[in-house]
């Protein structure tokens, strides 16, 4: 909806609306400054700005703990995200589909499913430790574990809620099952799986980071982590700078992924949730 | 015809829960894995009854359930006032979504070394995290609410001569509530994932920090499946009383075509 709106004034006013973003920032950035140099804050409670900056240097080329620097972090979260979200995805989307097309299936285990998925992920890592030790293994198997059931019940609904007009009209013009499956199912249930998928990442972002807290040596969270115990507060503020910049690219990338991948699902955002 | 497809839905969901309880037992029974470290439905029922004493566990799901309570509340009211605010005066929203945008994509979780150095070891330490993750959600949808109000229910109300506070107060907000309400709902089930974490992190007292201890108190694998299906059925309540209570009932009239 915000892109499709690219005449020369749609453009300009997005330009404007970034531009009164960026003073803002800038403005609070500069008023923290100033009430920290002047002693109105505690530098230890609020590290200004360009505190933060030095320190983010210091990681850049000297890193933290001393010869970590934040890419290694960042590589060590993206990596578990990565294994966990596709083995979420890889076993979710085919499960979510099968059950999703019986329907006595489908109702006997979206009981289970739905506890499941209210589990707090997080109330697993006892759980995972005690069974898998404190190893990688159990730190990818609890994103696994969140991600999973997004993903699978987002690709059972999709399957689901096809209109059984586009099934009825393909079998009409003689379509077989392998046809039917691969050119009207599978396109129609893709953004609803997208969906998932979506969520699924915002999740395993969010877990990931909690379980590096928790028990982690690299990695954004365990970044975060270490330097409470330092009571280096600018390099925490560092940490939270890259998980936002983190974040917020990952949200803009999945969401230009489907614009340009799948263009027809816009017209279902309706029935998001 | 829908209490009799409820109720066989109903009955075949049962199918599927003993199903996955006898399986678990089956398994457990066939000795493949160690009892102390699977425990099968039996043991655990055993060890919780054991175990876990009422009153201990009460003092642990109070905990809990209070900080969620406070937390969520003190996150989703400033929530919904600023993002009503933010959607009603477009100067505003340009104004403040910026901030807003730059401290969205962070986990609440990362906070937690920031809250113990603002708030302590205490309480308010988990509370204000439980009241970042409700935040977030519930002003992102509020304000997605607010700016896609369908321009002609606005027209409409302008035409009657509604104008101001009141055009906000009586089309606006009544508009944007399905939105809000949804992203409380979120909110609120994200805020107990949140708070397990800053329980296992820093807590003495609530179910996080229950089955955390576990280990070290001797309770083992079976204390921490107990509470992991405790804290389970307790997020899966609250979230069925709020969307039997809010979305189905006081939202009515705008949710009843998906009610089933």
């Amino acid at each position: 909806m915000r892109f499709s709106n690219l005449t020369p004034t749609g453009i300009a006013s997005r330009l404007i609306d970034l531009l009164i973003g960026i003073v803002t920032l800038v403005a609070i950035g500069a008023l923290w400054e100033y009430l920290v140099q002047n002693g109105h804050l505690n530098p230890y409670f609020f590290p200004p700005p360009t505190e933060i900056a030095d320190e983010l240097e210091k990681i850049t080329t000297v890193g933290f703990p001393r010869g970590v620097t934040i890419f290694s972090h960042i590589q060590a979260t993206v990596l578990r995200i990565l294994k966990g979200y596709a083995m979420a995805a890889v076993l979710g989307i085919p499960i979510g589909l099968f059950v999703g097309s019986r329907q006595f299936l489908d109702r006997a285990v979206m009981p289970v499913v739905t506890f499941a998925r209210s589990v707090a992920t997080i109330s697993l890592l006892p759980l995972m430790v005690a069974w898998f030790g404190v190893g990688e293994l159990s730190r990818v198997l609890l994103v696994f574990y969140g991600c999973f059931w997004v993903i699978m019940t987002n690709s059972a609904f999709a399957v689901k809620t096809i209109h059984p007009q586009y099934i009825q009209a393909a079998e009409t013009l003689g379509a077989s099952k392998t046809q039917i499956f691969f050119q009207v199912m599978l396109p129609a249930s893709l953004p609803r799986i997208f969906s998932g998928m979506k969520v699924a990442l915002g999740l395993a972002f969010l877990y990931i980071v909690a379980v590096e807290l928790i028990n982690a040596e690299e990695g954004l969270g365990s970044l975060i982590w270490e330097a409470r115990t330092f009571y280096r507060s600018d390099t925490m503020m560092v940490g939270l700078f890259m998980l936002s910049i983190f974040g917020f690219a990952l949200a803009q990338g999945l969401d230009l992924l489907e614009k340009v991948l799948l263009p027809w699902a816009e017209s279902l955002e309706e029935i998001e949730r | 015809m829908r209490a009799e497809t409820f109720g066989r839905d109903l009955w075949i969901g049962w199918l599927g829960v003993i199903t996955v309880l006898v399986g678990w037992q089956v398994i457990d029974m066939l000795g493949i894995f160690d009892a102390a470290t699977v425990p099968g439905p039996i043991d655990v029922i055993d060890l919780a009854l054991e175990r876990g004493p009422l009153d201990d566990l009460r003092t642990h799901a109070y905990a809990s359930l209070r900080r969620v309570i406070i937390g969520f509340t003190m996150g989703a009211i400033p929530a919904i006032l600023l993002g009503i605010a933010t959607g009603w005066y477009r100067w505003l929203g340009k104004i403040l979504w910026s901030p807003i945008e730059l401290l969205r994509p962070i986990p609440p979780l990362a906070w937690i070394p920031f809250a113990l150095i603002w708030f302590g070891l205490g309480e308010n330490s988990k509370i204000f995290i439980i009241l970042l993750t409700a935040f977030f959600p519930v002003i992102t949808n509020t304000y997605k609410g607010m700016i896609s109000i369908d321009p002609q229910l606005i027209r409409a109300a302008q035409t009657m001569g509604l104008k101001g506070l009141r055009l906000l107060w009586r089309v606006a907000i009544p508009a944007a509530l399905p939105d809000i309400a949804v992203g409380m709902r979120i909110g609120l089930s994200l805020s107990f994932g949140a708070l397990m974490a800053a329980e296992i992190l820093a807590a003495e007292e609530g179910l996080g920090a229950m089955i955390w201890r576990a280990r070290d108190t001797g309770g083992g694998v079976g204390i921490i499946v107990y509470g992991i299906i405790l804290i389970g059925a307790l997020n899966l309540t609250i979230d069925y009383l709020f969307n039997q209570y809010v979305l189905k009932r006081q939202l009515r009239w705008h949710f009843s075509e998906d009610a089933n």
